[in-house]
């Protein structure tokens, strides 16, 4: 498996506990840095300055606190830099408007959180295989 | 008025000053002298206003309606102009039409308006002026039919029609406010509400990995009970969501295939569980004019239902057929499963109402609310049909039908 962290940007302390306890069952190993809101997020990829976060993976929740998801990946998509990141939108909606926005905006996959745990599990499961091992990323990303 | 009663036939002293004004052919009669006195009853006798005013303003004659209407005598009107008459801004008008009809030559149609006792009424008013032989105008005639009445209804009916529009709108924008409403609840609940279930089911489930050892068979129980009813929960959540879809979206009414819907949906439907065989009947060329998402949504819960109540049936059958009651297209989805209580009938489209025990048969009771909703935005209805241990039959339209149109 790459090396490369796993952002994800989650605000909600018992989704992070459990998110990261799903890739530890399917024996994801990459580090995995949290991100509590919009800002943090595009903090730790975009930042003014210091080293950007080059995440192999960003798990992307929409319902966030000071900037929300759609606008993070919004600025993502906007700078050369972040632009070919693979973004998964991992949230709790399954709102048509959230999905339309999300494909619009340049996501590359969109994930109901399933509400039964052992869904959850598979779902990150199914995730972590496609986006860190069967995927080929973009060689700028 | 009297004076001017005169035997139609007499030929003796009815032309007061003698002067011949015309006279009229009747055929092989000779012909009948109309004189001054006669034209004056011909207009006395007319519910329009007429007058005559030379070339400056002023009244050379009215007939008796005028003197009505303005309650004068015509010896006090002529000589008199209408600004001794009339306010200044109405005699204007008037003196404006007259000349307009002496510049014309020919006559000349305009509205006017005149004070009344119940305040100004509005006429349909013909001018035109009368020349010498030299061709010069040397008075204007006018005559006035008052079409206040007509008017007034037609004010009525554009203020109503103003009030209605009005009132349109403001329903309008009332429903599209509940909507909205509706729309930021039906949001933050498929948002908020189950994130905090996410927590219960996973916590739980970590428990039951990591503690099983210091949990005995009860607490491991329990646990799967909480796990039980957070997932029943996550399930009515989303049910109200779809309800609240139901209401919400848009209805975009199309030609649908019914029977492709229904084939699909049955497949769908099939498919969760492989293991049991269902005798499926779907009619060929059922067409409706819906929109084909919500039409999905309720076969999907139709047969969803009929599929789940014939779980206990040794041969179960369901069909999906049509039934025209006095040419409207009725859609019937039949089932030979548990059936129901026909005493229920009426209760089993009410949000949450079951039937059946969750242990006889899952589900949160919103399914048929689903379906009664959408059905009645389309203007149909629906009725269910059924009895213990024999099967239910639900038979919905989707169009609108005459009010005293029963669905059976």
């Amino acid at each position: 498996m790459t090396e490369r962290p796993i952002l994800l940007v989650e605000d909600n302390p018992d989704d992070v506990l459990l998110t990261v306890r799903a890739f530890t069952k399917n024996r994801i190993r990459n580090e995995v840095v949290v991100a509590i809101d919009g800002e943090q997020a595009l903090q730790r990829l975009l930042p003014a300055d210091g080293e950007p976060l080059r995440p192999a993976l960003i798990l992307l929740d929409i319902k966030l606190p000071k900037i929300d998801g759609l606008e993070v990946l919004r600025r993502i998509r906007d700078h050369e830099r972040t632009r070919n990141l693979p973004v998964v939108v991992l949230t709790t909606s399954n709102e048509e408007r959230d999905i339309v926005a999300s494909y619009r905006l340049g996501a590359n996959s969109f994930v109901r959180k399933p509400v039964v745990f052992e869904e959850f599990v598979s779902a990150v499961n199914t995730l972590g295989i496609y986006w860190l091992l069967v995927n080929e990323p973009a060689p700028s990303g | 008025m009297r004076r001017y009663r005169r035997p139609h036939r007499s030929r003796s002293h009815w032309w007061g000053d003698g002067e011949v004004d015309s006279a009229v052919s009747t055929g092989t009669r000779p012909p009948v002298r109309v004189g001054h006195e006669q034209l004056m009853a011909l207009i006395d006798h007319t519910s329009a206003v007429i007058y005559m005013r030379d070339v400056d303003g002023r009244y050379l004659l009215v007939n008796r309606e005028y003197e009505r209407l303005f309650n004068l005598h015509r010896e006090d009107i002529v000589g008199l102009t209408d600004h001794d008459l009339f306010e200044a801004p109405i005699a204007d008008e008037f003196r404006a039409n007259d000349l307009a009809a002496i510049a014309r030559g020919v006559p000349l149609q305009v509205e006017e308006q005149a004070p009344a006792e119940d305040g100004l009424h509005t006429y349909v008013t013909v001018k035109f002026p009368l020349h010498d032989a030299g061709g010069h105008a040397y008075a204007i005639c006018g005559i006035s039919t008052d079409i206040t009445a007509r008017k007034r209804a037609e004010e009525e009916v554009r203020r109503l029609n103003d009030e209605l529009e009005l009132r349109v709108r403001q329903r309008t924008a009332e429903l599209e406010a509940s909507t909205r409403e509706l729309d930021a609840f039906a949001y933050s609940v498929s948002h908020d509400l189950r994130a905090p279930l996410r927590s219960l089911e996973g916590f739980s489930q970590v428990l039951l990995e990591d503690y099983a050892g210091d949990l005995d068979e009860d607490a491991q129980g329990y646990l799967r009970r909480i796990q039980a009813n957070t997932g029943r929960m996550a399930q009515m959540i989303d049910d109200l969501l779809h309800l609240s879809r139901a209401t919400r979206t848009q209805l975009h009414r199309e030609r649908t295939d019914l029977s492709a819907l229904a084939r699909e949906v049955a497949a769908e439907v099939a498919a969760t569980e492989p293991a049991r065989t269902v005798g499926w009947e779907i009619a060929d060329g059922l067409v409706a004019s819906g929109d084909p998402h919500l039409i999905r949504l309720v076969l999907q819960n139709l047969l969803g239902n009929a599929w789940k109540f014939t779980a206990n049936v040794d041969h179960p059958v369901i069909t999906v057929g049509i039934r025209p009651q006095s040419g409207i297209d009725v859609f019937e989805v039949r089932d030979n499963g548990a059936g129901f209580d026909m005493a229920y009938a009426d209760k089993m489209f009410d949000p949450f109402q079951r039937l059946h025990s969750a242990a006889e048969f899952e589900g949160t009771g919103i399914g048929l609310a689903i379906v009664h909703r959408i059905v009645t935005r389309h203007g149909g209805r629906i009725v269910a049909e059924g009895a213990v241990g024999q099967g239910a039959a639900f038979r919905f339209s989707l169009t609108p039908a005459p009010a005293d149109w029963e669905l059976r």
